[in-house]
Order: structure tokens, then C-alpha cells, then sequence
């Protein structure tokens, strides 16, 4: 699968023409002013881009409290299920379960590379015992993101925030990180997420003016930089050169950024920052801003695929809104069953996606909405925590994909292979795929039943 | 899965598991010389680590600016974090790339720096040495090449001074502004990866034996001991090629270590050995531990700090002095832990701990305790684990996939120990494998709560038993584990096995076990000096020489 593969400039790159050199300053939702009359397609045709989404969730559920008892078109739950949350917006939510790991096993590390890159993870310097892994393969918000900007360029290739504040620094990258770049030889390729709603904000939205000689000072800047990076590269082993790989890709993306008008986004207050009240983390109040932050980068044309960390890989994030004294991963393997707490903060936390997809439904866009235009996926890199299990794994698609996606499904593939979960939501972002993901994450089937 | 299932049953059902851990590659034999080859004791042929690019740490990026620049200089806080990967930003940054979002900040950064030095005209004009205004000028490249020598730590080329000329040039043209030309091209200096990196390539000296060059040494000695790039001595040094020669070498490194930030730097290395880092954001059930403040967990940091800074830069003595030692530093944060009275504010005191047994060394500090605590409950495996894998240099593979982790249920009416039930969990064969090697060690420590207060009772009244068995010895509480752990001699070698890790920026394997076994002698033959250590470890064959960085194509 190589979605390098750049496509030269065509008609759909008219939005650079349209807006000619100049920023715009256009309202809310950006794309309003670009569509043809019926409201559904841009004036020249194409389709309101879809978006990609990856919103991720760390240690697991608790199974009886997350599946739907029926399988098939409108799912239902009862009153004590994790899913409740979801139910007013279940028009745009699709349940996947019984997908499994196929991938070598390793509690957290092979869960979460499958969820998120569909391929295993790499263990970094295989000398000790003690793991500490990447994930070999790009996750899935950086596969979509290479194929948007394949097409027309967003000014961010992608977008990454993060909720909870734990990070796991013991195991290596995919307990810090969501985003990837994949890793051939071991060297760590991430997207770091961005946690601080204030600097969020800073960096979208109160980006200043600078006019279009500095910018060309800028570019010609970078162009320098990028000739040292290649003259480098020419002197180092096969690791180096793909490290600065990335870095010539990055000040690139700095480089196209200067020559795309962006549009100028309906700039939101700064939302300053959540510190902890009598040492709480302020979850639900940063969750609401950074999914306000999103959906406004969203709706503005700021980029098409993005990814939300709401708490990484074994994560030790409190729930102390439902009286949880200690961090979630150690709460896993100390709470005995039936595993309330456990239950009590996936169920809080499913009320957090809720919160973010509704804010994109309430976004008008065309005749429809934001949600309409976003296919996202949802995950965590175990089925339940206290057994590090990674067979039956959580799963949500959530979106219309633009109207590629049904919605209000449960679809049960008992023992599939978990790509299937990804590749369904690549395929409802327009993903031109016929197959996706690596090594015994290969597959060729995605869930059909989700699909229109 | 069942590569890793079948290993682990196969650890957990051996008797002589620990044995087996423990192995010579803790132990210092001198390799056997064999036609001018090194092997270490188990027979593998030394190869030194591949030469490779380090990204600069951000307390390295704000020395090298400051270096550049001088004083005054706000350094921009919102650059790429340090993160680590087996314990040490070192190993991380010689792994990780320049993401989108990460070349915004440094790009961000760049502008910062260079706007607050071209805000003043006197800083400007003092900074470029020529006529103000002019940019073609040989002036202005003799400035180019001075500049950009310091600041990539190696000589230009020819061709380099060539193009960066070319485009404070162009830059001056398109800005209308001889200076802003000179100050954008700068920007290009410094987003380069010949600064953002410290660019090892290495070289082939005499007998084809691959090393790093001379100015490579330099900068590895001087970002090793002072996070900083080269001094003027250590730049002459490396212009005249003295820096291969291990005399040289270790001269330096002795010069250096009597820089104040010799201090500040290896006290970094001891924070990322001891994970002391996570002290900064210290989270703690405030209702059950009324001494927290919200300055207790930097201090404890600092505390343990202190202790180190004591241990190698006052004391100089047997490093392994940390983990007995009574003497230590206090302030009210930490002093309301060790309920001791009649200390207030934030300065430190030195004090002798009670000889009860109770207190010694670096493992019974409180940051250390509740470092390896949860957020309301003490972990006697979290506390085991870090000792055995980072005291010890003992791996422990991680639990095989399946098995129920969760302790079992407490029974309401008869209370149980924290103690009691990991004792019951570990009745399971596929859980004692791992967690007797763990958990006794841990068990040693139970007199301290999760933020490392003095405890007879846990939380239900039940009295705290610290006696343990740990490698087959007896101990009774913390005094004595402490003084055996301190006498293991896989203890003093793994010590110096992390910092030949942390310095080298990579894991020892097989190839280069005969190098970290000759530090591990030098070590032992100094009396486990730090300092002697770290001068061992610079004239070390696996931290002067190189590999070449391998070209075979890795295909994913």
C-alpha cells in the first residue's frame, strides 16, 4: 500500500486558484461559500471533503457493559451500558465487535499498534528483556492524511490533541504518543499531541499576521535548510537518512503551508489552560475545549485528518469522578469484579466522544453537518484491562463519511481479524483502498455491513 | 504469543531463574586480547556501536544558543519535549526525528532568539563584527564562516560558507535590509540539522581502527559533562586533532568535571537513571497524605539530588554510599514526611538520620518511595521492579497474555495486608515467577507509605511486617536491604553498565559487552568512584571508537 504516490495538480487543486493570493476571511463553516446551489457539492463539483478521524482511549472496557445484546441495524443498550451516552447520536455510530489481535501478543503494546496501524509493534535495541516499543507501521490518521494531502493540500497535514495529561515514559513511544510514522530500523517517528488547550489554541488560531515577504524569506529559509538535510543524508547509514527523512517531510510541510492561503478561521477566545482542582484532573473541561479547539480546526479547513489522544496506551489517568483514588491501569489489576469503577469510567468517558460528536453534528456544513463529513474511529488497545486481553476488542465508527457510511449498526465478525475495524473507517473516509494493514494485520474484508 | 508464553513458563518454572539473570555480564572480566581482537567473557568479539546523529536535549538547545549569543537571552520555553526510551533522553534522542509540529516550534524558536539579538543594533553589529548594512562583503563571509563553525562544532567548508553567503544575499534583496538578510540566513544555521543534531559520522584512523574524529569528541565529551557545546580549549584541541589520543581526552574530561555545570549535567543523568523527573508532577491523594504541599514533589527531586551531587562532587567516595548512607539534605516539604520538626522554609539543611534502621540512603528517601507508589497505595512490586531492573540490571518480561491480573478480593471480615494478598497472588505459578523476584524486595519497604512516611500499621490498623528473603538472604527491614543491596556486586556494575548507556546514547548488547565489562573493572578498581567512572568511561574503547553507520536497506 504506498499512498506516497504524489498526484500532480488537477482541477480539484482550485482552491488555491479561487482564493488567489490573498487570506480570506470567511465565517463559519468555511466551505459554505464554495458550494453550488443545492448545497451539497462545491461549486465546481467536488464533494465536501470528508475528514479522518482517530480518538483513542486507553486500558479497555469492561465487556458485558459495552456490546450490544442485538446484532445488526439499530443498536440498543440498557441503562447501565457504557454506550448510553452514545444513544442520541446512535444515527452516526456504528458498533464493531469481535475483531481480535492477530499480531504477536505483548499486554498493551501489541493492542495498540493493531488498533492503530493495523500491524505489530517493534520492539526498540532487542538486547533486554524489558520492552520498550514504536509502532513499525503509520496509524491510521497519518494514512488518511498522506492520501488528503495527495489530493488537495490542507494547510496541517494532520492534527493532534490530547486529553488526559499521563504519559507512560517506561515502555516507549505508543504509551506517550498516538500518532506514528511508522519505524523501519527502530528509530521513533511520532506526531507528538498537544495537550495544553492554551497552546492549542496559540498555534491554530493566533497565528498573527505575517505578510508575503516574510513568508518568501521564510521559504527560502527552509529551502536552505532542506539542501543541508539532503547533503547530509548522503553521508549517513540507512537509520539517519530515514530520521532526516522525516525532517526534510516536515519543513515541507512548514514550506507548503507558506504557499496555501489559508483561510482565516472565526478565531474562538483562548480557553487558557485546566490545572487540577484540589487534585483533580479537570477531564471533562479539557475534553470540552480541545473537542471545541477540533471541530472549529475541523470546520475551517485546517486540515482533514486528525487525531485525539483522550488518554494513552495503560493509561494511569485518575477517574476520580467515580471514585477512583488510584490511576486507571493500576486500578485494572487491583479492582476486583464485577469492576465498577472500571465500568463508571469507560461510561464517563464514552460521555466525552459523545460530547465531541455532538459538537460536530451541532457544526452546520452544506445541507448537512460536520458529523455528516467525518469518519472516526474509535479504539483502545485491550478488550479488558485486568487480563491485558486483545481478542473482542472495543470498537466505534462514528460519522457518515460523507454518506459512504451507514450509521446505527452493530456488526459482530466473531475472531476477525482487527484491521477490519480500521479499514472500515479508512474506506469511509474515501480511502481508495482494496486492502490495508501489515503482517498478520493484512486484510482484504472490511466490515461491509457499515458501509452504504 | 507463543514465542513469549513458551519463554516465560520456561523462566517461571526454573529454580535457578535468578542465577541465571545474574550472570558475568554484571561481572568484570577483562576480555580475552586475541589477535588484536576484544571478547568479552562470554566469548563475543567487541564492535563498537554504530555513529549516529543525536538531536540536541532542550537544556543542550538553550546552552548552544546561550553559547552563540551570550547573555541576556530568554530561551523560548515551547520547544520539543525530551522524551526518553530505557530510562534516558540520551537513548531517546538518538533515535527520534524532527516531526511537522516539532520543526514549527524549532522554527518558532529560531525567530525568537534571533529577533531579541537583532532588536538591539549595538548587540547586532557587535554580533556580525562588520560595517552595519552590508552583506557582500568578505567581512560578512569571514562572520559566515566563524559563526556557522561554532555553531554546527565543526569546521565549514568552502562550499557551505559558499551558499550561505549566496543566500544572506538573496535574503538582503528580497527584505530590503542587509541585516534582516544576515539575520534570516542565520535562521537557516539554526534550523539546520548540523545544529539541531550532534552529527557523528566517526573516521578512519591508523591501523583502519574506526573512531570518532577529533572534533566529533569534542563534542561528545562536552555535551556529556556539561550538556553544552565545545569550550575554546576543547575547539583548539579539536582543530589540532589531540582529541583521539585517550590522554587528551581524559584530561579534558577532568577540566570539565570542575565546571559548575558539570554539576547540573550529570545530576541529569541521575535523574533520568532514578526516573526522578516524574517527581515534577507528583500526584497524591491529598486527603489521605496531609503533608503534601505544592513544592513537595520537586523537593523531593531535589533532595535525592543533593544527595548525589554530595556523593560525587563533595565526597568523591564509594558511589554505592548513596543507598546507606544517613546523611542527607532537608527542607519543611520533605522534613514534615520524616515528621521532623523545627524546619521551616524551602532552603536545605544537612542532617544525620537516626541509626534505627530505618532510614538509609537513597532507596528510603521519600521521593524515591513515592515515586514507586500509586496514587493512595505503596507497590511493593513497583518498588521491587525498579530495584531489579534498574539497580540490579535484571530484566523482568512482562505477564503472559490472558491470565487474570487483578489481586484477589479482600475479605471484608477478616482484613488482610497488602503484603498478604500479592503472598496470595503469587501461590499462582504463572504469576510467583516474576513477582518473587519483584515483590520481596519490595516487602523490605512496606514501613513506608505512598509518598514515603514512616509506617508500623497500613491504612486498616494491620501491623506491617518487613522482614523478607531477597537473592536468598535474610532481611529485617529496610537497614538491612539497604546494606545488602549496596554490597551486590551486580549493584556496582550496573550502575556503571547505565551511565556506559546513557553516555554512548545506546543499549550495550553482545557487540560491545567487552567495553561495558573493562568500565565495570575501572569502576571497581577506583573504589566505585562516579568520578572516576566517568573518566574511565571516556577513554573507554566502546565510547572513542565507531562503527560505520550500516547501509543495508531495513524493509519494514
Amino acid at each position: 500500500m504506498n499512498l506516497k504516490k504524489r498526484i500532480q495538480p488537477s482541477r480539484r487543486l482550485f482552491l488555491r486558484g479561487m482564493l488567489g493570493g490573498a487570506a480570506v476571511a470567511v465565517g463559519l463553516p468555511l466551505f459554505d461559500f464554495m458550494l453550488n446551489n443545492h448545497g451539497e457539492r462545491l461549486a465546481e463539483g467536488a464533494e465536501i471533503p470528508t475528514r479522518f478521524g482517530l480518538w483513542f482511549f486507553g486500558n479497555g472496557v469492561h465487556l458485558p457493559t459495552w456490546t450490544p445484546p442485538t446484532v445488526g441495524p439499530d443498536w440498543n443498550v440498557p441503562g447501565d451500558n457504557a454506550l448510553t451516552a452514545l444513544l442520541p447520536l446512535k444515527e452516526y455510530v456504528s458498533v464493531v465487535s469481535g475483531l481480535s489481535v492477530k499480531t504477536s501478543f505483548h499486554p498493551h503494546h501489541s493492542g495498540m499498534a493493531a488498533v492503530c496501524s493495523g500491524g505489530p509493534h517493534l520492539k526498540i535495541d532487542d538486547v533486554r528483556d524489558t520492552i520498550v516499543s514504536t509502532m513499525k507501521y503509520p496509524s491510521i490518521d497519518q494514512v488518511a492524511a498522506e492520501y488528503f494531502q495527495s489530493q488537495v493540500k490542507s494547510p496541517y497535514k494532520s492534527l493532534e490533541a490530547s486529553v488526559t495529561r499521563f504519559r507512560g515514559t517506561d515502555e516507549g513511544t505508543q504509551f506517550q504518543y498516538l500518532s506514528h510514522n511508522g519505524s523501519s530500523g527502530g528509530e521513533t517517528n511520532v506526531n507528538p499531541s498537544e495537550e495544553s488547550p492554551h497552546a492549542f489554541f496559540e498555534r491554530l488560531f493566533n497565528t498573527g499576521t505575517t505578510g508575503p515577504i516574510i513568508a518568501k524569506a521564510r521559504g527560502s529559509v527552509l529551502d536552505a535548510v532542506g539542501g543541508q538535510i539532503k547533503t547530509l543524508q548522503g553521508k549517513l547509514g540507512t537509520k539517519d537518512k530515514q530520521r532526516l527523512e522525516q525532517h526534510l517531510t516536515s519543513i515541507s510541510e512548514i514550506q507548503s503551508r507558506l504557499n496555501i492561503p489559508t483561510a482565516q478561521c472565526t478565531k474562538p477566545g483562548d480557553p487558557g489552560d485546566f490545572p487540577d482542582l484540589a487534585s483533580n484532573e479537570q477531564i471533562a473541561e479539557k475534553n470540552k475545549v480541545m473537542s471545541d479547539l477540533m471541530t472549529l480546526a475541523l470546520a475551517c479547513g485546517l486540515t482533514r485528518s486528525f487525531s485525539i489522544q483522550y488518554s494513552t496506551c495503560g493509561s494511569g489517568a485518575v477517574f476520580w469522578m467515580v471514585g477512583a483514588t488510584d490511576g486507571q491501569h493500576y486500578m485494572n489489576h487491583t479492582e476486583p469484579a464485577p469492576y465498577t469503577k472500571q465500568q463508571e469510567a469507560v461510561r464517563f468517558t464514552m460521555k466525552q466522544l459523545a460530547y465531541f460528536l455532538d459538537k460536530l453534528k451541532g457544526t452546520p456544513e452544506g445541507t448537512g453537518n460536520l458529523l455528516d463529513h467525518c469518519s472516526i474511529f474509535v479504539s483502545s488497545e485491550h478488550a479488558e484491562g485486568w487480563s491485558h486481553e486483545q481478542k473482542d476488542m472495543p470498537m466505534l465508527i462514528c460519522g457518515k463519511g460523507g454518506g459512504r457510511l451507514k450509521g446505527n449498526v452493530h456488526a459482530r465478525i466473531p475472531d476477525g481479524n482487527v484491521s477490519m475495524g480500521p479499514f472500515t473507517a479508512l474506506l469511509g473516509a474515501g480511502l481508495p483502498l482494496t486492502a490495508f494493514g501489515h503482517e498478520e494485520g493484512y486484510v482484504t474484508s472490511p466490515v461491509s455491513d457499515l458501509l452504504t | 504469543m507463543e514465542s513469549m508464553y513458551s519463554r516465560f513458563m520456561r523462566y517461571s518454572s526454573a529454580p535457578l531463574f535468578v542465577s541465571l539473570f545474574a550472570v558475568a555480564s554484571c561481572v568484570g572480566i577483562i576480555g580475552d586480547r586475541e589477535q588484536g581482537n576484544t571478547y568479552s567473557s562470554t566469548g563475543a568479539l567487541f564492535v563498537p556501536a554504530e555513529a549516529t546523529l543525536h538531536r540536541l536535549t532542550r537544556p543542550q538547545l538553550r546552552n548552544a544558543w546561550l553559547d552563540l549569543f551570550g547573555e541576556p537571552l530568554a530561551a523560548p520555553a515551547d520547544l520539543p519535549a525530551d522524551d526518553v526510551l530505557y530510562n534516558f533522553s540520551s537513548i531517546a534522542a538518538s533515535r527520534s526525528t524532527i516531526s511537522p509540529v516539532e520543526a514549527e516550534k524549532y522554527e518558532n524558536a529560531t525567530y525568537a532568539v534571533l529577533d531579541q539579538v537583532f532588536a538591539s543594533a549595538a548587540r547586532r553589529d557587535a554580533l556580525i563584527g562588520c560595517p552595519a548594512g552590508v552583506v557582500d562583503d568578505p567581512c560578512v563571509r569571514q562572520f559566515i564562516a566563524a559563526f556557522t563553525t561554532r555553531a554546527w562544532r565543526r569546521p565549514v567548508t568552502d562550499a557551505e560558507i559558499d551558499t550561505l553567503h549566496a543566500l544572506a544575499k538573496d535574503l538582503a534583496g528580497q527584505l530590503g535590509d542587509g541585516a534582516e538578510g544576515i539575520k534570516f540566513m542565520l535562521a537557516a544555521v539554526l534550523q539546520s540539522p548540523h545544529f539541531l543534531f550532534r552529527v557523528d559520522i566517526g573516521e578512519t584512523g591508523p591501523a583502519d581502527a574506526y573512531r570518532y574524529s577529533s572534533w566529533e569528541m569534542a563534542s561528545r565529551l562536552s555535551f556529556l559533562l556539561i550538556d553544552a557545546p565545545p569550550d575554546e580549549a576543547l575547539r583548539t584541541a579539536a582543530q589540532k586533532g589531540e582529541l583521539t589520543d585517550p590522554e587528551q581526552i581524559r584530561a579534558h574530561a577532568e577540566r570539565l568535571l570542575e565546571d559548575p555545570r558539570a554539576r547540573t549535567t550529570l545530576v541529569r543523568f541521575f535523574r533520568d537513571f532514578m526516573n526522578l523527573s516524574k517527581l515534577d508532577h507528583l500526584d497524591k491523594l491529598p486527603e489521605k497524605f496531609p503533608q503534601i504541599t505544592a513544592t513537595l514533589g520537586p523537593s523531593m527531586r531535589v533532595q535525592m539530588e543533593r544527595m548525589f551531587e554530595q556523593n560525587v562532587f563533595e565526597r568523591k567516595g564509594d558511589f554505592r554510599d548513596l543507598l546507606t548512607t544517613r546523611d542527607t539534605y532537608v527542607n519543611e516539604d520533605v522534613a514534615r514526611v520524616y515528621g521532623m520538626d523545627g524546619i521551616s522554609g524551602l532552603d536545605w539543611v544537612p542532617v544525620t538520620l537516626p541509626d534505627d534502621g530505618h532510614r538509609p540512603g537513597i532507596l528510603t528517601t521519600p521521593g524515591f518511595l513515592a515515586l514507586n507508589a500509586h496514587k493512595s497505595q505503596t507497590s511493593p512490586t513497583h518498588r521491587g521492579r525498579f530495584i531489579r531492573v534498574n539497580l540490579f540490571c535484571q530484566d523482568i518480561p512482562p505477564p503472559p497474555p490472558g491470565i487474570n491480573t487483578t489481586l484477589p478480593e479482600p475479605d471484608p471480615n477478616t482484613p488482610t495486608t497488602l503484603r498478604q494478598r500479592l503472598d496470595e497472588h503469587r501461590t499462582n505459578p504463572q504469576c510467583s515467577g516474576c513477582h518473587d523476584r519483584m515483590d520481596p524486595i519490595g516487602f523490605a519497604l512496606e514501613s513506608f507509605d505512598a509518598i514515603g512516611a514512616y509506617r508500623e500499621t497500613d491504612e486498616n490498623g494491620m501491623a506491617i511486617d518487613t522482614q523478607s528473603i531477597i537473592d536468598g538472604t535474610e532481611v529485617k527491614g529496610p537497614g538491612d536491604a539497604a546494606e545488602l543491596i549496596a554490597s551486590l556486586p551486580n549493584v556496582g556494575a550496573c550502575i556503571a553498565r547505565r551511565f556506559y548507556e546513557h553516555a554512548g546514547a545506546h543499549l550495550a548488547g553482545s557487540s560491545d559487552e567487552a567495553a561495558v565489562e573493562t568500565l565495570v573493572d575501572d569502576f571497581v578498581a577506583r573504589d566505585y568512584s562516579f568520578q572516576q567512572l566517568v573518566l574511565a568511561l571516556v577513554t573507554n574503547d566502546g565510547y572513542r571508537l565507531a562503527s560505520p553507520a550500516s547501509t543495508k536497506e531495513v524493509q519494514p
